[in-house]
């Protein structure tokens, strides 16, 4: 008999009695925070020290790109891009042993080679790229190489995450196939589970170009090399047109980085 | 002396599913049989034991007087070269191309050099190309594996399997992922090609009529139990419901109420 009384039909997750206890949940929950962020307040803090408008006029327009500056500025931008691709190579490159560890179904062993794998992994990923390019300064003094390998320690975590799950998440279908076959482990860890990952690596191997040329443009300012250095040292020396001229040209640069990423993308995805 | 011989094979998975419960079977040269029985009857497991991509708990497999089961991982490999075997849901490598595919059956022999360059001798390329041709995916040798429609994408797996030169087809549900049509044009290349290669074929099937019309000898499983072995002409309503444990629509029992 067909229901005709829409009453009749109530989704279980939506009586009344479930939705009164998720709302006093999330009341709760907000209160927390906002009874937490308390702390954070700070009384008696002085506006007025934000200027007036006009004043942020005047600093807005000091800071309007110096255009005959460029010119000075591209060998710096271009070192930029290369930093980038440089660090990206090198994370991708590492981040094949990583992967290789960290994912549970290549692992040579779960207690002990496993944990190496995520360990770097977390390690590389919650460490900010500052952190790694003042290490390699203080280490290997100023210039691009302590900024490639701060984006390189930066980036092998992500790169090595998202392959290991790729590589734990491959149709067994082929592989045992491959195996059927009489194929020893490479011979089926090419066959079986590259050509399935490999799409998937590259695709995020160019994602994490694209986010290692804006890490590059800030990387300078800690004395590894490239526009970003132009940028502080400018902004020291009160030559606001300048540093706006370098701000300006790390946009360019960060928008064509996208362009370009974005095609190879979609050639791989359609080819 | 038979080509293949399985005694008291026992699998038993770590779930507590008893997969294999003492099977003994054997198989003589030329020999057509198929494994029938519902889904859960081990048919799968069965053939999986034999060439250890599932490792039996216990029994023997003896293939050709090597005892398989015994294989250390070198030998064991050696011995998978020489049986094929075909899926049901195709495996092949998706991103290769159908030639790569059927080249993969090669990897048992290959170097690992070759593994690792994909490149492959000219003769078994030759040998690759040939056996395209005879399965009738000539057309699509440079395509990408995952271009093809099921029935072509099964030819591939054929051809890769006879790509092994193998002494015996070891066939899981060949036909379950396909329409009827197709799926009858596949197993009608799978006898036609055992037949002129003169080796037998052990497959697994669940559908009565597929099992009746392409095998010399029905080999009936239920819960990992042999429950019934006689040449196919032998099979009739009753054996059909002792295998599957009732009487299935349109076979002789209902038919004959």
């Amino acid at each position: 008999m067909p229901i005709t009384d829409a009453t009749l039909i109530q989704n279980p997750l939506r009586r009344p009695a479930i939705l009164l206890r998720r709302y006093i949940i999330y009341t709760v929950v907000v209160a927390i925070i906002l009874i937490m962020s308390l702390h954070l307040l700070v009384y008696g803090t002085d506006w007025s020290r934000m200027g007036s408008p006009s004043e942020i006029a005047d600093i807005a327009i000091s800071l309007l790109p110096n255009l005959e500056f460029i010119p000075k500025i591209m060998t710096p931008l271009v070192d930029t891009a290369l930093m980038a691709f440089w660090g990206t190579l090198l994370a991708v490159v590492m981040s094949v042993p990583v992967s290789y560890l960290a994912a549970s179904t290549t692992t040579p062993s779960m207690i002990f080679t496993f944990p190496i794998g995520r360990g770097l992994i977390v390690l590389s990923r919650s460490t900010h790229e500052i952190i790694f390019a003042l290490i390699f300064v203080a280490t290997l003094g100023l210039g691009p190489l302590p900024g490639i390998l701060a984006l390189a320690c930066r980036s092998v975590g992500f790169m090595s995450k998202t392959t290991a799950e790729a590589m734990e998440n491959v149709d067994r279908g082929p592989v045992e196939a491959i195996a059927s076959t009489g194929a020893g482990t490479t011979a089926r860890f090419l066959f079986g589970v590259v050509p399935q990952v490999f799409p998937i690596f590259l695709g995020n191997a160019i994602f994490a170009f694209d986010a290692n040329v804006r890490r590059a443009a800030i990387l300078g300012m800690v004395g590894a090399g490239g526009i970003g250095l132009h940028f502080s040292e400018q902004m020291r020396s009160y030559n606001y047109g300048n540093a706006g001229a370098c701000v300006l040209a790390v946009v360019v640069l960060v928008i064509v980085g996208e362009i370009i990423s974005n095609r190879i993308r979609t050639k791989l995805i359609s080819g | 002396m038979a080509l293949l011989e399985i005694n008291d094979l026992r699998k038993t998975f770590p779930t507590g599913e008893k997969a294999l419960n003492g099977i003994d079977l054997s198989l003589d040269k030329r020999e057509i049989v198929a494994l029938l029985g519902l889904s859960g009857s081990g048919k799968s497991t069965l053939l999986r034991c034999i060439n250890r991509l599932v490792d039996p708990d216990s029994g023997r497999v003896v293939l050709d007087s090597t005892d398989i089961t015994s294989l250390g991982k070198h030998d064991l490999r050696k011995a998978r070269i020489q049986m094929g075997m075909i899926f049901q849901e195709f495996n092949l490598v998706n991103r290769l191309t159908v030639i790569e595919n059927v080249l993969s059956g090669t990897l048992g022999v290959s170097s690992l050099w070759r593994a690792i360059t994909r490149s492959f001798k000219k003769e078994d390329i030759q040998r690759a190309i040939e056996l395209c041709s005879r399965v009738g995916i000539a057309d699509h040798i440079t395509k990408r594996a995952d271009q093809l429609s099921g029935g072509q994408r099964q030819r591939v797996g054929i051809a890769r399997a006879l790509m092994q030169n193998p002494i015996l087809l070891l066939v899981d549900e060949p036909t379950s992922s396909l329409d009827p049509k197709i799926g009858a044009e596949v197993m009608e290349l799978v006898c036609e090609v055992a037949e002129e290669r003169q080796i037998p074929v052990l497959f697994s099937v669940h559908d009565l009529s597929i099992a009746r019309n392409y095998s010399h000898r029905i080999i009936g499983l239920q819960q990992g139990e042999k429950v019934f072995d006689e040449q196919t002409g032998a099979l009739d309503g009753k054996s059909i419901e002792h295998i599957y444990g009732f009487a299935p629509n349109g076979s002789p029992v209902s038919a004959a109420q």
